[in-house]
């Protein structure tokens, strides 16, 4: 949705997202997880990189509470997560 | 018979009445099928012989009287290569008629080829914008570029009429390609009053936006704010690691995600990018 009205230029095209809208946390029933992502990116001069493993337990508490749907976390991109943990439990 | 017959179809839908000759062989077929008629410029064909008869009448598409035309007068007086002559001019007038509607033909297929190319983008979901491969295959296989440090920064605007509260929880985040990151957006309206908004978002620099996949999001659907409501919206997204291999991308370090949101009032449709 791009103003720049040159002739040729591609303007910029917003796609819809792969897996649609996050239903709202109206009661805020993730909101402790959402704080401790925070934290963890604050803390760590918000690197992505480090905080994974919290993002990913927002996402699973999502999908707990029915705000999200049902994904195996290796589609979501916490493949590499998920195998350690699995292999720790071994 | 059949191979003389020279269809120029310009006179086809005619030619069919103004045929006065009677009582010719070829009538009979030229009544049932009078697409068949060919365009007797002169002589022609099988017909050549019946020409002495004289009462063939030109067939065209105008009405020209007779006494108006200019008259054809052929080269020769030998009666034979008149014939030739008058062959060869039917065969030019054919081969023009041909060429030209090749022309023509080519003119139309070039300014159909704009909405033909549109509908088969839209049904294959090939084309500048979209990167294939989005099934979630791809997002378990993609591995990390962990050398190319991007850094994604966060802006939030509202729409004048709109009187939330709407500001990103982290003003950037470093992220790699390839890999999914979590972002938050805060969302409050201070009315009394409960207020649906839309959102859309823009992606600055244009070209990496290909590159920027969201998973999922909160845009493009109302979201409903109670009054003196708060809500954390997050953004769950990834950079395609092709951004790494991208010549044009190779100065690209800052990304910046701009969303914005608009009040959305009853019947009134945001332009939303096909998005149901």
């Amino acid at each position: 949705m791009s103003t720049a009205m040159n002739f040729g230029t591609k303007s910029f095209q917003p796609r819809p997202p792969d897996k649609g809208s996050f239903p709202l946390d109206h009661l805020g029933e993730c909101k402790s997880f959402k704080e401790k992502f925070m934290k963890c990116l604050h803390n760590n001069n918000f690197e992505n990189a480090l905080c994974r493993n919290e993002s990913k337990e927002y996402l699973e508490c999502r999908m707990e509470r029915k705000l999200m749907l049902q994904e195996p976390l290796e589609k979501l991109g916490f493949g590499d997560l998920t195998s350690g943990k699995s292999e720790a439990k071994k | 018979m059949g191979g003389l017959w020279r269809p120029a179809w310009r006179g086809v839908a005619f030619c069919g009445w103004r045929w006065i000759h009677p009582g010719s062989p070829t009538r009979a077929a030229e009544r049932v099928e009078p697409f068949l008629r060919p365009e007797w410029s002169g002589t022609g064909g099988a017909e050549r012989g019946l020409r002495w008869l004289g009462t063939w009448k030109r067939c065209s598409l105008r009405v020209r009287h007779p006494a108006l035309q200019p008259p054809r007068r052929p080269k020769s007086s030998n009666p034979f290569t008149r014939a030739q002559e008058e062959e060869r001019r039917r065969q030019n007038k054919t081969t023009l008629t041909y060429v030209a509607a090749v022309a023509v033909g080519m003119l139309g297929a070039s300014y159909a080829a704009v909405p033909l190319y549109r509908l088969y983008c839209q049904t294959t979901g090939l084309g500048g914008s979209a990167v294939a491969g989005h099934a979630s295959d791809k997002i378990e296989n993609m591995v990390p570029v962990k050398d190319r440090i991007i850094k994604i920064s966060f802006n939030a605007d509202v729409h004048a009429s709109l009187q939330w509260n709407f500001r990103p929880q982290q003003t950037e985040i470093y992220v790699v390609p390839g890999e999914t990151a979590l972002a938050f957006y805060r969302a409050k309206n201070p009315t009394d009053k409960p207020v649906i908004g839309i959102s859309t978002y823009n992606i600055v620099p244009f070209e990496a936006g290909q590159y920027f996949n969201k998973i999922q999001c909160f845009c493009f659907e109302e979201q409903r704010l109670n009054p003196q409501e708060e809500v954390d919206m997050p953004v769950f997204f990834y950079i395609d690691p092709e951004f790494a291999e991208d010549p044009r991308m190779i100065k690209v370090d800052l990304i910046t995600l701009s969303y914005t949101f608009f009040e959305a009032k009853e019947g009134h449709k945001l332009p939303v990018p096909g998005y149901n």
